[in-house]
């Protein structure tokens, strides 16, 4: 157990983010706290991708001719996640806009108010 | 590798922020707590050597992503609360349920930042290191993999982006946006 | 807490497009939390130590974007990271003086027409490895056509992603805060957004 946590330790970090995420997603009636939970699981599984690119002794892989200069950190997850942070900052500003238009046409952003509306008409 | 003390300073703020921002029912609260949860992570990209992330990650949850956040707030309404989000069964299941699961592979994994590890002594990782600068001419190998080697997805990555714009035109109902 | 009391009953209603006459979402929601609607709440408050500090440092974080922006080859950095940064001056400048000023001398042709380009850039560059090599972004094949083509050309396509990135980010910004005023123009008419 101990050594779990001292060498696996962002890897814990990844699990009891993706569940606080998911908490956060099914116990929150509010739209918008819904939103910043799958935020936060989503920053959940870039931690996992950037620490398993992490090494010890490594540098940022900035490189000279023929690799030199190392041991460097793997560059390849960072690539992946780089691209996915800014696709999420799109996904959360869609989702964000779905829930004024939700405010629009229905007056609330929370979820039981909603259901009793929608039950409503 | 053994835990240094920054890493572990960074990565306790991190989950005591996303600890308050899930359990603040008081979303403007919460927002806040992301806010800084978001900074904790560009941090913590930081410290494990990946500074183009880190860069993103400062600028766009720390920055953007709460300003959205907040102008959501602005046109739609706000939530004043003293009280915490409590604990229901389906809530307190699907957390246990992912823990578990997600946990259970853990102790599989290998340690952080070991060099034996796959994805650092593996052939793909080592390929772009060695031949980026030679094939590319270009000195960061995260921007060398984005457009050189994986141009194809950094095009589709670019095209979500595009679609989000087009998305957020239509949700808004803004069509005749220009 | 009792500061933000407010009358809620039918004050958020004129705005709303249809339906949802009889929810009164806005009120007491059950739980002992107080919910305020939009319309009471001014969307801008001038503050001058924000003003002043914006119009310091404005500059410097457009500068900082076109930097990473531009040296994303050498150093860290890219397209993205410089694109948010540059997004970031906008959405710093709208914090400090009102959304709707800034969004009006940012017309919505010339984002638009950022964005275009960037796409454009990445595909025309992408497009152009059939006329040098055989393939779809064959970088290195720009090589053969003047000395470091393949480094200058994966630094024109970081820079098509920046431009794209930073205006596709920047009109978000603005469809999601300018609408607010517009929300309680009950006329449809009189809505400016539309056409500006």
């Amino acid at each position: 157990m101990i050594e779990l946590l001292t060498t696996k330790y962002t890897y814990l970090v990844v699990v009891a983010l993706l569940g606080i995420g998911a908490y956060v997603m099914i116990e929150s009636d509010n739209f918008v706290k819904k939103i910043i939970g799958m935020n936060v699981f989503q920053t959940g599984i870039f931690v996992f991708f950037i620490s398993s690119a992490f090494h010890t002794a490594g540098r940022s892989p900035v490189v000279q001719s023929g690799g030199g200069g190392g041991p460097f950190v793997s560059p390849l997850p960072q690539v992946l996640i780089l691209t996915a942070i800014v696709v999420g900052v799109s996904l959360t500003a869609v989702a964000l806009g779905l829930v004024v238009r939700i405010y629009e046409r229905y007056g609330t952003i929370n979820e039981r108010t909603l259901e009793e509306v929608r039950a409503d008409e | 590798m053994s835990l240094s003390v920054p890493v572990a300073v960074v990565l306790l703020f991190m989950l005591g922020s996303a600890l308050a921002a899930a359990v603040i029912r008081d979303v403007v609260g919460s927002i806040v707590a992301f806010a800084g949860y978001s900074f904790g992570v560009a941090v913590l990209w930081a410290l494990l050597r990946a500074p183009d992330v880190a860069l993103t990650e400062a600028a766009v949850g720390a920055g953007i992503t709460t300003v959205l956040f907040l102008l959501t707030l602005a046109r739609t309404t706000v939530t004043r609360s003293d009280r915490f989000e409590g604990i229901s069964l389906r809530s307190g299941l699907a957390v246990v349920a992912i823990v578990v699961t997600v946990g259970a592979t853990v102790p599989a994994l290998p340690a952080v930042g070991d060099p034996s590890a796959p994805i650092l002594a593996g052939d793909v990782s080592q390929y772009y290191l060695t031949n980026a600068y030679d094939q590319t001419g270009v000195t960061n190998v995260v921007t060398a993999v984005l457009v050189g080697y994986r141009g194809f997805d950094t095009l589709g990555e670019v095209a979500v982006v595009f679609a989000a714009g087009i998305a957020m035109l239509l949700v808004l109902r803004r069509e005749a946006f220009v | 807490m009792s500061d933000r009391d407010s009358p809620t009953d039918a004050t958020a209603d004129s705005g709303r497009p249809d339906g949802a006459d009889e929810s009164q979402p806005d009120a007491v929601d059950g739980e002992g939390s107080v919910s305020r609607p939009a319309d009471e709440r001014p969307p801008y408050v001038e503050s001058t130590i924000i003003m002043t500090t914006v119009r310091v440092i404005a500059p410097f974080v457009l500068t900082l974007g076109l930097f990473v922006m531009f040296h994303g080859a050498s150093s860290a950095g890219g397209g993205f990271q410089g694109g948010v940064i540059a997004a970031t001056t906008v959405v710093m400048l709208g914090f400090a003086f009102g959304i709707e000023p800034i969004a009006s001398r940012l017309r919505n042709e010339h984002l638009a027409l950022l964005v275009l380009s960037g796409v454009g850039t990445f595909l025309v560059v992408g497009l152009g490895g059939y006329l040098v090599g055989d393939n779809f972004l064959q970088v290195s094949e720009y090589e053969t056509l003047f000395h470091h083509g393949s480094k200058y050309s994966i630094e024109l396509v970081e820079v098509g992603i920046g431009v794209v990135v930073s205006g596709v980010i920047t009109s978000l910004f603005f469809l999601l805060g300018t609408g607010i005023d517009a929300a309680d123009a009950a006329d449809p008419d009189t809505d400016s957004e539309e056409d500006r």
